[in-house]
């Protein structure tokens, strides 16, 4: 059986390998390649990982190969297909209809991920036995491209999850589809946590036999996720870790917006399930798309442009379409140089445009008019182009531009700012991941100052000599009980931070000693807390010997 | 010259108001405190910091626990400190220079 599992996935690498081949597609049997040895990579150091984090991440990767491999699969399905159909029906070349206007492509760039989670234990602050803790992330795909977020560990001290990736699509369509899938698996072991759907599969196991049934319950449990099919990519690994879809999404051109929104998430999973999460269903992110017609110009060339008053003398000029604007330079080096040009036409969804019957009159032949509505004045620019040829090619791109605006819709109204993604650092040694706290650190430099201020405009009165109460902080005890007013840990702490043992949010606590697991206060000192209180504030007899630390 | 506890003391204090974070359903500050009128101070690993007031309440005369309960008010939103460290007084004399 296990022989039989090993040809098949074998014969259907061959086949996928074949198929590139016979397409000739460079391209993508370039990028196929380089996924099966991917996921090769990924098999062996699954296989090598020891740690429960080093096999987090390698199954994400395998996960992702997969998924690539099929859609790069399903492209070259489509293109054979393609293919076929174009080489059995011949159209004559000189008839049949003219070829359909498309959209120019664009860039679509999604980034601030942040899922929402909805914790509803009210036993939050007395947290009961171990932290319970998920990987997950985020696969995304447009059209044949898939690209994954970084893995985030998740548990109960967080209230979203946050993504900082960018993923940018170069190629996109304004029909574009961009599906969102957030995968989660548990970072301890399932054994502990699963029951019933277990049990089925381990019958399964024993009555084919160890091993290869192993890898059939392994692979079959896999299908639910990234929708791969069980034989032609069977996951090698046993017993390692396992993501489940836990919701997903798609987004299109009207979810675009140069801002944040929210957008509803489809929950793929249930609560027997090992991964799930409460997850709240929401997704925020900002989806910005960029059409190259804006950041790229459509058309350049010589034109003569009547000027303002004067209806003898026409300009001549470099003219660059470009965006909703129409350029008009003094000389062609200057749209490279940066210099202002000598006129800015808008060209946007609400001008008109009419190729030259009008200027007849003027005997300039080839010409076209510009006309944009400001206010109640419309103001109409007439622009001769060198020949007929000329004057259908400005034609033609100014048409290709009203009809990207009116597919690409809101985003032509402003370029929307996309940045490039930094190339993704590989994931170092996973810390656990805290909360929004671990980033607030009070500075109480910048208060000095205010306070200082303040301080020399009241008392204005030279302090030379240290004043009392300087000697707090001296620690040299007046009477015998040393006591002391209540101090704040501060909140940058120095560089060693102990993790909370039972998963408070980790602010910089400054424990400096190993913790002991009581629920609220840790005590440095061997001899148990002296928790009595004392209300008169008198210290008591004994000397205290604790040091106790709460977080608040 | 030197602190005796039990007396009164002036100090050059700041002012630090803070708004509690809501984490699920409580309010938490987001640091820890340490120390007390019973705690040993000797072992306190940093010096600075130290409370005078919380919200109103004194504070120079408190158990750990104490404190820790004046803080964490279930029913309040903000917390005003009145704060009080060495580096306060370096940094008034270095004003009162300039």
């Amino acid at each position: 059986m296990q022989d039989r599992l090993h040809i098949l996935e074998d014969l259907n690498m061959l086949y996928i390998r074949q198929m590139a081949l016979s397409l000739e597609d460079t391209e993508l049997q370039r990028k196929l390649d380089h996924e099966i040895r991917m996921r090769e990579g990924a098999c062996k150091l699954l296989a090598a990982c020891s740690q429960r984090e080093q096999a987090l991440e390698a199954t994400k990767s395998l996960l992702v190969c997969n998924s690539r491999i099929l859609s790069y699969m399903g492209e070259l399905q489509r293109r054979k297909e393609a293919q076929v159909l174009g080489k059995t029906s011949r159209r004559p070349s000189d008839s049949g209809p003219p070829a359909e206007r498309s959209p120019c492509r664009g860039r679509v760039c999604i980034s601030d991920l942040r899922i929402p989670l909805m914790w509803k234990d009210t036993e939050y602050f007395k947290n009961k036995g171990d932290l319970h803790r998920w990987a997950v992330f985020l696969l995304l795909q447009l059209g044949e491209h898939i690209q994954d977020t970084e893995m985030i560990l998740v548990d109960r001290t967080l209230t979203d999850i946050s993504f900082q990736s960018n993923v940018l699509f170069a190629e996109a369509g304004p029909d574009f589809e961009l599906r969102l899938e957030l995968y989660g698996a548990c970072v301890e072991e399932e054994g502990a946590l699963t029951g019933g759907p277990k049990r089925l599969a381990t019958k399964l196991s024993s009555s084919l036999g160890r091993s290869s049934g192993r890898r059939v319950r392994a692979s079959l449990d896999s299908a639910g996720g990234s929708g791969s099919s069980p034989i032609l990519l069977p996951t090698p690994a046993v017993g390692g870790p396992r993501y489940h879809l836990l919701a997903h999404t798609t987004l299109t051109l009207a979810a675009v917006q140069d801002g944040f929104r929210t957008h509803d998430l489809t929950l793929a999973s249930h609560e027997e399930n090992p991964a799930w999460l409460p997850l709240y269903g929401s997704v925020c992110c900002r989806l910005a798309a960029q059409p190259l017609c804006l950041t790229q110009p459509t058309a350049s060339g010589t034109l003569r442009v009547q000027q303002a008053g004067e209806m003898q003398n026409w300009a001549q000029v470099h003219g660059v379409l470009k965006g909703t604007n129409l350029f008009c330079y003094r000389q062609p080096e200057d749209a490279d140089t940066g210099e202002e040009p000598l006129l800015t036409i808008a060209v946007n969804k609400e001008t008109r445009v009419r190729a030259g019957e009008l200027d007849q009159a003027l005997g300039r032949p080839f010409t076209l008019s510009i006309s944009n509505q400001y206010g109640d004045d419309e103001v109409t620019h007439t622009l001769q182009t060198e020949s007929r040829e000329a004057l259908q090619s400005w034609m033609e791109a100014l048409w290709q531009l009203f009809f990207d605006m009116s597919q690409w819709k809101q985003c032509c109204d402003e370029i929307m700012k996309i940045e490039t993604p930094a190339p993704r650092k590989p994931p170092q040694a996973l810390a656990k991941q805290g909360s929004l706290y671990h980033e607030m650190a009070i500075e109480p430099l910048d208060d000095i100052a205010a306070v200082t201020d303040i301080l020399t405009q009241r008392e204005g009165a030279r302090l030379e000599t240290p004043p009392p109460w300087l000697a707090m902080f001296t620690n040299q005890p007046a009477l015998p009980n040393p006591c002391s007013p209540a101090s704040v840990a501060p909140a940058p702490a120095p560089a060693w931070t102990h993790p909370l043992p039972w998963g408070r949010p980790r602010t910089f606590s400054l424990d400096a000693v190993p913790p002991d697991h009581s629920p609220r206060a840790r005590s440095v000192a061997p001899l148990p807390p002296q928790r009595s209180p004392r209300t008169r504030g008198l210290c008591s007899k004994g000397q205290p010997r604790t040091w106790l630390q709460s977080p608040v | 010259m030197s602190y005796i506890p039990g007396q009164p003391v002036t100090a050059v204090v700041q002012r630090v108001e803070i708004h509690k974070l809501r984490q699920g359903e409580n309010l938490i500050l987001g640091f820890s405190i340490g120390g007390g009128i019973d705690q040993d101070p000797s072992q306190n690993p940093f010096s600075e910091d130290k409370t005078d007031k919380v919200n109103g309440w004194d504070m120079t005369m408190v158990t750990h626990d104490q404190a820790r309960k004046r803080l964490t008010k279930r029913s309040e939103e903000v917390v005003r400190l009145l704060v009080t460290r060495q580096s306060l007084q370096k940094a008034v004399q270095q004003s009162m220079l300039s």
